[in-house]
Order: C-alpha cells, then structure tokens, then sequence
C-alpha cells in the first residue's frame, strides 16, 4: 500500500514532520508584529508606548506612530 | 507454428481466389473480393448473396495473419463488422474470427480503438433480476451494461456458421472490468461469451501489426480504470495518516505544558485611551520557544471593547504587538432573545523566546454603555492547538479526493454508454 504511491507518503511523512516542528515552536497561522528594542520606560509610563502594527478592524484604531 | 492446411478455390462471383483455412468446419466464407458470401460447403462454392452494401470495412488484421494468444498459436480466418442503432445513430464494430485446429475458434473484437480478447462460454451464468440484472460466472460478478439488436454489416473470410449480411441478433453485454459477458440471442439459439479487455498495443505486438494501433476513444464497457486501485490505496494511507494526526495531536494535548504564567484581574471606566494604558508585572515563560496564549474574559454587554497589546520581554526590549477586539450585544426581538459578539476573546502569540515579560495593556471602551469594563487577563505557555492538526488532515485528504473524484469521472464515462447512463441536471 505505502510503496504504490511513495511520493504520498513523502507527502504525508514531511507534514506530519512538519507539524511535529511547528507545534514543538510553537508555530500559528496568527502573527504578532515583532517590534526590537522597546525601551525600558514602557514599564514607567504605559501610555508612552505606540503599537506598531496597523489596525484596520474596525476602523476605531488606525495605527501607532 | 505448423501452418495448417490451406484450400485454394475461385469465388464463382468475381473469379478470385478464396483459400479455406478451417477445412470442413466453414459453413460460409465471404469472398474479400467482391464481399459475396459463398457456400463453403457446395464444392462450386454456390453464391449464397452478393454485397450489396454500400460500406466497406478494411480489417485492421489482414485475414491470415497467425498470432499467439495465451500461448496457443491462432489464425485470423474471418471478419464481420456488426452494428447496432440508438437513438438514430449507428456504432459499429469489427469482429475477428480466429482459429486454432487445437482448440478451435476465439474472437478479436474491436470498437473505437478498444480491443477484447473474447471466446464463447461452455457453461451458462447464473442470472439475478433486478433493476440491473446482474450475472455470475465463475464467482465473478457481471452488471448489466446494454441491451441491444446487433445486424451484421460487413464480413470477410470463413465462418462456422451460416453468416449473412443482416443478420439480427439481440445482445445483452453484462461488464466487470477487465472482463464483459455477452449473450445473443436469435431466433434459433443463445450462446454467451466472455471478453478480456486488451490493450491496442498488446494486438499490434501479438499480431506483428505496422505502425501505432488507432488511439482508443472515451471509455469502453469494460475498460478496466488504470488508476482504480488509487483511489483505495490512498484512500487507507489516508487513514493510516489520520490515526497518526490524531495519536499525535494525544500526545501534544498530554506533554502540552498548557502553564499558566499569568492571571489578573482590571477594571476600566475612562472612554479616554490614552489614559487606559497599564503594564502587568513581569512573569517568566519559560521552557523552549512555544506559543502563549492570551485569554481576555469581560463582563461586556452591549459594548465593545478594543485591546491594544504588545508582549515585551523586559530583558532584550523585543515586543510582539497585537491587537483584539471584544463585543457582546444582546437584546429581545420578535423571535425571542438575541446575542452577538462574545464577552471572551483568545489569542496565540507563536514561537515565543522563554524570558521575562509583561504585557502592556490599553483598552478602549466603546460609547454603547457607560458602565465600567471589567476584565482578566490569563497568559498560559506551551498551549496545543487544532488549527496545525486540521489543516494538515486536509491537506493529506486532498490526494485520495483526487483519485477518487477521478476514478468517479472514469466511471461516469464508462456508464454514460450504458442503458443506466447517469442524468444529470440539465437532462
């Protein structure tokens, strides 16, 4: 059965792999903008802080600077 | 192979030469000549009727050409193109007799570039009614597939019958891939014989044929789909994959850390954004890089609320920004109570560094309701998620729904020449 189609079972074997990884990393269809170096006052004044994504929802929040 | 005894006579029609190939078992032979079909058995080869048609049918294998089918060596002696008429529309095909002084006669049949290796039956099938009747011979079981009057249309060389141009007779094919029962009846006998489809090349080679067989059209009666077996095998690799996702989406939900790292409760009141933000304390995540989960519940009612979020790692300063939206409406119409939205909310954050982190949190409160939003935030790490083990289910169900779609459409084709050809919406 496995040896008629070796190629499915290359197919099936490197996702099953693959899934194995992801959901070790942690891995999701969903993304979080990854900003670098937010500085220290963020925990100081909150307000300060502007996200860096861009929000188009509902139309309420547009974006950071 | 021996070459058997050949007999040479005139055709009394047109004077050409006839050669006799199975000896005293041709009743009639067809002079290639003139098409008249000649008394074998009449020493002066008396003229039983002259052709009169007006098609002439050319054999693809000439009359005498010797061949070993299944090991046994044969001679074709005999050609007949026979026909039947649906729906105004003729289709012919092309018999060929072959002889062996051994084991007697067999058939080549042809239709549309299709061939069958054919030889008649010694015993009877068994045959149940039905809607679609349905025959077994030899623990084989053969649907019915057509129901037709053949008349004969054309023939060439000897027979051991008395063959006629016109001759009538009622088919009923019965097919089981590879393999097709056929049986005719006339008014004086019914005789059943059994068909092996072949492929053209299988002819060209066994037969020593010039050239490239004519190209096969649509799908025969009993053409066997070269792809049949796919379907199946894939389908149970399928199965073997699914079982294997769902051990392992076990195994993922049992070793999932699933930690919760954070849990707090707020409240909010100010409409005023800029005035909302805060910064949890910082909490550790730890472990490899996995996800974390952030779970937002409020006591939302007929209002929305926007999050903005960012996770930082108070060490290396790295943010993941996101953003969330919660509402929840509800209310009572004609039709009872309604509801809209939901009052929780859930994100996954993927491939998360462990370190030190806090969130920093500014809601935004819609004008709907003036009343204060209170809410809990939850961080878990290390949380198992269906989305993965879904979407590589569907990807690994996507070969066997092609091979089985495929082997359908096959089926379909095959059965559209049947007398249970399938409607479709616009019949």
């Amino acid at each position: 059965m496995m040896r008629q189609h070796p190629v499915y079972l290359l197919f099936g074997v490197l996702l099953i792999a693959t899934l194995g990884f992801a959901e070790w990393r942690g891995w999701s269809f969903a993304r979080a903008t990854e900003v670098k170096n937010v500085p220290r006052s963020v925990r100081d004044n909150p307000g300060s802080y502007r996200p860096a994504y861009l929000y188009t929802g509902s139309g309420r929040y547009l974006r950071g600077k | 192979m021996v070459a058997p005894s050949v007999k040479g006579l005139n055709c009394p029609n047109c004077g050409a030469a006839i050669q006799l190939r199975s000896g005293e078992l041709a009743l009639t032979v067809a002079c290639s000549s003139c098409g008249a079909i000649l008394d074998a058995k009449d020493p002066n080869l008396r003229v039983l009727q002259e052709f009169k048609g007006r098609m002439r049918w050319t054999p693809l294998i000439p009359l005498g050409t010797r061949a070993k089918l299944k090991g046994d060596p044969y001679e074709v002696i005999g050609f007949q193109v026979r026909g039947i008429r649906v729906d105004d529309t003729d289709y012919f095909w092309r018999e060929y007799l072959l002889w062996n002084p051994y084991k007697g006669f067999r058939y080549i049949t042809e239709y549309d570039g299709h061939w069958n290796d054919v030889v008649v039956l010694r015993r009877m099938p068994v045959e149940t009614g039905g809607r679609q009747p349905v025959v077994e011979y030899l623990g084989e079981k053969f649907k019915h597939f057509q129901t037709a009057d053949a008349s004969t249309a054309f023939v060439l060389g000897e027979f051991p019958w008395e063959v006629r141009l016109g001759d009538k007779a009622q088919t009923r094919d019965f097919v089981s891939p590879p393999h097709i029962l056929s049986e005719e009846t006339t008014k004086d006998e019914t005789t059943w014989s059994v068909g092996t489809y072949v492929s053209p090349q299988y002819i060209w080679e066994t037969f020593q044929l010039p050239g490239k067989p004519p190209a096969p059209r649509g799908v025969y009666a009993n053409e066997p789909d070269p792809n049949a077996g796919s379907a199946g095998a894939l389908g149970r690799m399928f199965g073997v994959f699914a079982i294997l996702l769902f051990v392992m989406f076990l195994v993922r939900v049992v070793t999932a850390r699933s930690e919760l790292v954070f849990r707090q409760d707020y409240s909010v009141s100010s409409h005023d954004a800029d005035s909302t933000a805060f910064v949890t304390p910082i909490f550790a995540l730890k472990g490899h890089t996995s996800n974390v989960r952030l779970t937002i519940d409020t006591d939302l009612s007929n209002n929305w609320a926007y999050f903005n979020l960012a996770l930082i790692n108070d060490q290396n300063g790295t943010a993941y920004d996101f953003g969330r939206e919660v509402s929840y409406y509800t209310g009572y119409d004609e039709d009872g109570r309604w509801t809209e939205g939901s009052t929780l909310d859930r994100a996954t954050i993927p491939s998360v560094p462990a370190g030190q982190y806090y969130l920093r949190v500014q809601p935004e409160l819609g004008n709907d309701n003036p009343s204060p939003l209170g809410f809990r935030i939850t961080v878990q790490r290390d949380v198992p998620r269906v989305t993965f083990f879904a979407a590589v289910l569907g990807l690994l169900a996507i070969p066997p729904l092609f091979a089985a779609f495929r082997h359908h459409a096959f089926e379909q084709m095959r059965w559209r020449e049947s007398d249970y050809a399938p409607t479709s919406d616009d019949e």
